[in-house]
């Protein structure tokens, strides 16, 4: 145990002694800061998020441009009233306007039309649509001749409420704002643990590479098993890893705790202090589950470049939930996203999410992580074989009655 | 935690092995790198593991360190097999040598005393005198990846030493330092049997086997070649051998019926004799038909029974005349 301690010790120095490791864990917080902050920040003002170039907006009836200018206004955005409908599509052309709304005399029986020079500024059209159609009802409840009260009884939408329900019988109610920061906070949490997994699982394999490439791959396994000195790695840097957490868990539950409310910040509900505890228990059981495996595909590549052929289904495998996850966090409860749950290569990120979005059960939990202690001891297991016969492997392949000599001495 | 039993052994006994092979086979595919190994090691001396690049002198010392597992044959150390326990008594120096480049010297030192579970403190010491009298002590604190090769070879050296083992395997220790340097290791793996340690060490140099070995184990193609103590392999494949130094044409010598061999130079010859009184009387034949400077006998040297009993596949020894133990 003591030979493993002494490997744990020397590949955490190794690590944490590093420029990349320390600005990591500086700007670590920061990273949360921004998923904190940012999504408050974003809904309290979406022009953060618009362009700042003005619209040219061009109306036959002059009542039509004021009711638009007023609009636009209301919702921030700057315009211009455009004379000359070829100048506007050039000045967009050239990038000086965001775009160009052209409504027409005849309008509404002629279609009016917006030019743009990309097509994808969603919300800036589709609300200058919804603009256009209001403005349209109302001059054809005018023309109908309804009174005041029945226009507007005619125009008023039923209330709708999103309620969450929650364990011990609670209630919340939801708003888009919410959806917002739940999906900001599940991209954060998931970036984090892909972005450490996938880093501390490349060092365990390059570590692993370079006990074979430095050549001291002989003098350890003069003076420990290839056991000690795969798990005495993997401990070294798991524990590297940890720190790192705690400085930025220790940030993120502060921003909870004392910064938030001191600054009045309206923290999305999803970050938590009880959601950081839960990102640290799944990077730590998705850590081992990946440092086992590469630490096996260490021993088996040739060198780092070999590692890096050998690593890519691992890689896939954490993409998976990374592709996923608007889809994961609208429809927390389909049959793909539970299966992904449970299944112990996806399951830390996607189980993650799901704690986020919904209150999976206890037994879900039980069973997530169940399954993911077993699969990181049968791949820690396994690895460690793959570990003891690829270790010194150069270029041949190992007899089964070889192995089964090396599995007998401990 | 594995304790370690220091000195245990109990030198006078010479009938017990530290280290025993017993027919030990080791095959790389169709190849047999080990074929047939037999050799023991007694408590407290040198053993030569000797023979010509390839021979599977790496291949056995791996074997008997339990890094690659023979296909067949025993390994005993101390009359039992090799266990993760044992590994705190054995000091290896392996072929390819290897350091954690960017660890200090002296860091270094202390990790591989570490993971032998050795005394911090003592081992620190030790590390530390050797350091000294290798004279590079001032680079303790320098990274490996700073220090020339030889440099890091003597780490290397120390890092195998430096947790006191009873059980030492060297495998090529010379190779890459410069003369003085080997002459400090020479020195060094003396003083190391003096402490009553045990040495097994390869090289294919023969000159220091001759200068520190009491037993050698010759082998070729993973094959026994010769073993014994030195002087039994001297008296068993050496032969005589003389020098001369002379005017005149000496090319009649190769043919006289004592001599096995010659090697020509331009102002000497050494021949190689067979049967009794041979010298004598190729000093008398010489005496009348050529006019001798010197004429000098010579001891059968390690050398020349290497150069003799596994030559035969260099291109030298592929002009020469075959020749007959």
């Amino acid at each position: 145990m003591f030979k493993l301690i002494a490997v744990a010790k020397r590949e955490f120095k190794a690590a944490a002694a590093n420029k990349t490791f320390v600005i990591m864990t500086i700007l670590g917080p920061f990273f949360i800061f921004a998923v904190t902050v940012l999504p408050t920040l974003l809904t309290n003002n979406p022009s953060v998020m618009g362009s700042s170039k003005p619209l040219a907006v061009y109306a036959a009836d002059p009542a039509l441009g004021d009711y638009l200018s007023g609009a636009l206004e209301a919702q921030g955005m700057t315009f211009l009233k455009a004379t000359d409908a070829q100048v506007a599509k050039d000045l967009v052309l050239a990038g000086d306007y965001a775009g160009y709304v052209e409504v027409p005399a005849s309008w509404p029986d002629e279609e009016a039309r917006y030019f743009t020079k990309t097509g994808t500024e969603a919300t800036v059209y589709g609300s200058i649509g919804a603009m256009l159609g209001s403005y349209a009802t109302q001059e054809r409840i005018r023309e109908a001749g309804l009174s005041q009260e029945q226009a507007q009884r005619l125009l008023s939408k039923p209330e709708f409420r999103v309620i969450k329900l929650g364990a011990n019988q609670s209630e919340e109610t939801k708003t888009q704002d919410d959806f917002l920061g739940i999906l900001l906070t599940a991209l954060t949490f998931v970036m984090l643990i892909y972005m450490t997994v996938l880093l501390y699982g490349q060092m365990i394999g390059r570590s692993v590479v370079q006990e074979k490439t430095n050549k001291t791959v002989e003098i350890m396994l003069s003076s420990l098993s290839s056991r000690d000195l795969m798990f005495g790695k993997i401990a070294g840097l798991g524990l590297a890893g940890l720190v790192q957490y705690a400085v930025w868990v220790g940030m993120g539950v502060l921003m909870v705790t004392v910064v938030g409310p001191a600054f009045n910040l309206s923290l999305p509900a999803a970050v938590s202090v009880a959601n950081f505890l839960w990102l640290v228990l799944f990077f730590i059981l998705a850590f081992f589950l990946y440092a086992a495996g590469y630490a096996a595909l260490g021993a088996a590549a040739e060198d780092e470049h070999h590692l890096g052929q050998l690593a890519w289904p691992l890689i896939l495998f954490l993409i998976i939930p990374m592709v996923l996850i608007s889809t994961m966090v609208m429809n927390p409860g389909s049959p793909l996203v539970m299966a992904l749950s449970f299944f112990p290569l996806t399951s830390p990120i996607v189980m993650l999410v799901r704690l986020l979005v919904s209150a999976p059960a206890w037994w879900e939990l039980a069973l997530c992580i169940g399954l993911l202690v077993l699969t990181v001891y049968g791949i820690a297991a396994f690895g460690a074989k793959i570990f003891r016969v690829g270790i010194l492997m150069t270029g041949k392949r190992p007899k089964l009655g070889e192995i089964v000599r090396w599995l007998r001495v401990r | 935690m594995e304790g370690r039993p220091a000195g245990h052994f109990v030198i006078a006994d010479k009938e017990h092995s530290v280290i025993d092979l017993q027919n030990v086979v080791k095959a790389f595919d169709s190849v047999k790198a080990v074929d047939g190994v037999s050799f023991a090691a007694k408590p407290g001396e040198i053993f030569g593991l000797i023979g010509p690049n390839g021979a599977g002198k790496t291949t056995t010392i791996r074997m008997i360190m339990n890094i690659l597992a023979p296909d067949s044959g025993s390994i005993m150390l101390d009359g039992k097999m090799l266990t993760e326990s044992d590994k705190a008594r054995i000091g290896y120096l392996p072929e390819e040598r290897g350091l954690y480049k960017k660890m200090k010297v002296g860091d270094m030192l202390a990790f591989l005393a570490e993971i032998k579970g050795a005394d911090k403190a003592k081992s620190s010491a030790r590390a530390d005198e050797w350091l000294k009298r290798f004279d590079i002590y001032e680079w303790k604190g320098r990274k490996i990846e700073e220090l020339s090769k030889g440099m890091a070879q003597k780490v290397q050296f120390i890092g195998t030493v430096a947790h006191d083992p009873d059980i030492m395997l060297f495998d090529e220790p010379f190779s890459g330092l410069d003369p003085v340097s080997q002459d400090l290791l020479l020195d060094a793996l003396l003083e190391l049997k003096r402490a009553g340690k045990t040495v097994l060490f390869s090289t294919h140099i023969m000159d220091h086997a001759e200068r520190i070995c009491e037993r050698i184990f010759l082998m070729n193609h993973g094959k026994e070649v010769a073993s014994g103590s030195l002087a039994e392999v001297k008296a068993r494949f050496g032969s005589d051998a003389a020098r001369i130094e002379y005017d005149g044409d000496a090319s009649f010598v190769a043919s006289l019926p004592y001599v096995s061999a010659t090697r020509e130079f331009p102002r000497w010859m050494e021949v190689e004799l067979k049967g009794e009184d041979a010298a004598d009387r190729l000093y008398r034949d010489l005496a009348g038909r050529l006019r001798m400077r010197r004429f000098e006998l010579l001891e059968p040297s390690l050398h020349s029974i290497f150069i003799r009993l596994v030559g035969g596949d260099t291109a030298e020894a592929g002009q020469r005349e075959a020749l007959h133990v």
